[in-house]
């Protein structure tokens, strides 16, 4: 049923959760597992530093949680490919679930305040309304 | 408010309030400064003391200075013409327009209308290279071309923040003179200076370069200049020693952007006026719209005798219309020196924001050219290696 899954991985314990499930999925539909980790970019920054600074800091964290999946991985047996992509969490994943044919899309819930989902909404809500493809969240 | 301490812990606490709203919208710290400064400004009402003022424009000089240790001088010579011409038009169209605008149609005075054109001549080097970070195109041919249009830009905007206001008197010319003997020691001494005493807790580095920064600007200011052009001219100088050394910009700017630079955006947020905004937000609007048309009219059909493709020359176009600190700065350079008052000022640093972003939220909804991907370029390589 799924050919190509997709696990959104921002390091948080929701990500390794749906991390998890991902393989068993992928396992069982020997399916082939992609891992994306998007460097977050700040939006309309003032100095060429601040995309500097944030960009080696995101690749600071997404050193080890590649390095862990991937090791999950190959201990199930099976084989990550990773991609780092720079860009904004929603449009990035989005675009590349619709430029790579992926099946189904796994990602962690992250909680937020009322106050904060009222605001701003989360990263998994707008996923699941913008992702054109099955996506499942993991609680 | 008398006590330092505590007015202090109000700029900071406004700082700080910045950096967490920036970290859960994903939005530049310095946009955010300005919003939480003008929100701050206009309802709490914020103090600006010498002390402030200090910590702000050695904030604008700082960020000066790094936005011209960022240029590539072999980019710009690999593509003399195509960045020098974009470079040039992208900066003469929207100041010369908006300066005619400004004195001609809504009878600005001419040194105020030299404000209006310079803070909108302006390109955002920083917005320009986050797109194309994210969009791959900083790995292209044009991408790089785009970026160093982008410095020359910037290098006419801060000329002429120093030239236009200058008195032409013997001060000038020894702040000239002492600027080019330091600009031709500088890439010589500097490296050598920075290996002999090594990294430290105590910074002797940044300590040489605020030295420097401070000396030149001080004499900049007593010639009637401005302090950010030779902080952009230094930043160019010293480009390749902080190319070599990655380490030291790091340093660098964690002391700009921890304790300097939030001074420069809270202040210049401050001094935005909301009910001039809402009573001039029309002139704002065709501000807005005056500078994007003016990028056109000087870029694009260069783009098109540069054999850009149609969708690349509206992309270049949209992108080189965007805005933000140093307009920011030319504006705050205005009314600091009573050349506009807070209206105007409020005005055009309206205009400048907007100018960040309008101009990108277009380009990459319509004008996105297709990059080529990391993963592409693997695959492509995977296949060469097959055949």
């Amino acid at each position: 049923m799924f050919r190509r899954i997709l696990i959104a991985n921002d390091g948080s314990e929701g990500a390794q959760r749906a991390l998890s499930a991902a393989i068993r999925i992928a396992k069982r539909f020997e399916a082939e597992l992609h891992m994306i980790s998007v460097e977050e970019l700040p939006r309309f920054p003032a100095s060429i530093d601040e995309v500097v600074e944030e960009k080696t800091a995101e690749n600071h964290i997404f050193g080890p949680v590649i390095a862990r999946a991937s090791a999950q991985a190959q201990a199930e047996g099976l084989k990550l490919v990773t991609h780092v992509v720079p860009g904004h969490a929603v449009p990035t994943i989005s675009d590349f679930v619709a430029g790579e044919r992926i099946d189904l899309l796994v990602v962690g819930f992250m909680g937020h305040s009322a106050l904060y989902n009222r605001l701003i909404g989360s990263t998994t809500d707008r996923l699941v309304e913008h992702a054109p493809c099955a996506v499942l969240v993991i609680k | 408010m008398d006590n330092v301490w505590l007015a202090s812990a109000l700029w900071i606490g406004l700082a700080l309030l910045a950096s967490i709203i920036s970290i859960r919208i994903a939005m530049s710290v310095a946009l955010v400064e300005i919003m939480v400064g003008a929100v701050a400004g206009n309802i709490i009402g914020l103090e600006l003391t010498q002390w402030v003022n200090f910590l702000a424009g050695f904030g604008a000089i700082m960020l000066t200075f790094l936005a011209g240790t960022e240029i590539d001088i072999a980019v710009v010579r690999k593509h003399v013409a195509a960045s020098v011409g974009i470079g040039v038009l992208s900066f003469l169209a929207p100041y010369l327009g908006v300066l005619v605008y400004a004195h001609y149609a809504i009878g600005w005075s001419w040194p105020e209308a030299q404000i209006a054109g310079i803070s909108m001549s302006t390109t955002s080097v920083a917005v320009v290279y986050a797109v194309m970070v994210e969009t791959g195109l900083n790995k292209t041919e044009l991408g790089k071309i785009i970026l160093a249009a982008c410095f020359i830009t910037d290098l006419g905007t801060v000329l002429a923040l120093g030239i236009v206001f200058a008195h032409f008197d013997l001060w000038l010319a020894l702040f000239g003179a002492v600027t080019a003997v330091a600009l031709w020691l500088l890439p010589r001494f500097a490296p050598w200076f920075f290996t002999k005493v090594g990294h430290r807790v105590h910074e002797p580095e940044t300590k040489f370069i605020s030295l420097v920064l401070l000396s030149l600007g001080g004499l900049a200011t007593v010639a009637g200049s401005e302090a950010v052009l030779p902080a952009y001219l230094v930043g160019m100088a010293l480009a390749p020693a902080f190319l070599s050394e990655p380490e030291l910009p790091h340093r660098v700017r964690i002391i700009a952007f921890t304790m300097l630079t939030p001074f420069y955006f809270l202040k210049a947020g401050s001094l935005v006026d909301f009910g001039a905004v809402a009573a001039s937000a029309g002139l704002i609007l065709v501000f807005l719209l005056l500078k994007m048309a003016t990028k056109f009219a000087g870029i694009l059909p260069l783009t098109r005798v540069l054999s850009f493709e149609a969708r690349e020359g509206m992309y270049t176009t949209l992108l080189m219309s965007t805005g933000l600190t140093f307009g920011s700065i030319s504006a705050l350079f205005g009314l600091t020196n009573h050349i506009i008052d807070q209206r105007q000022y409020t005005i055009l640093v309206t205009a400048v924001i907007a100018s960040a972003v309008v101009p990108t939220l277009i380009a990459q909804r319509w004008f996105m050219p297709r990059a080529v991907t990391v993963e592409e370029h693997r695959d492509a390589d995977a296949e060469k290696s097959h055949v």
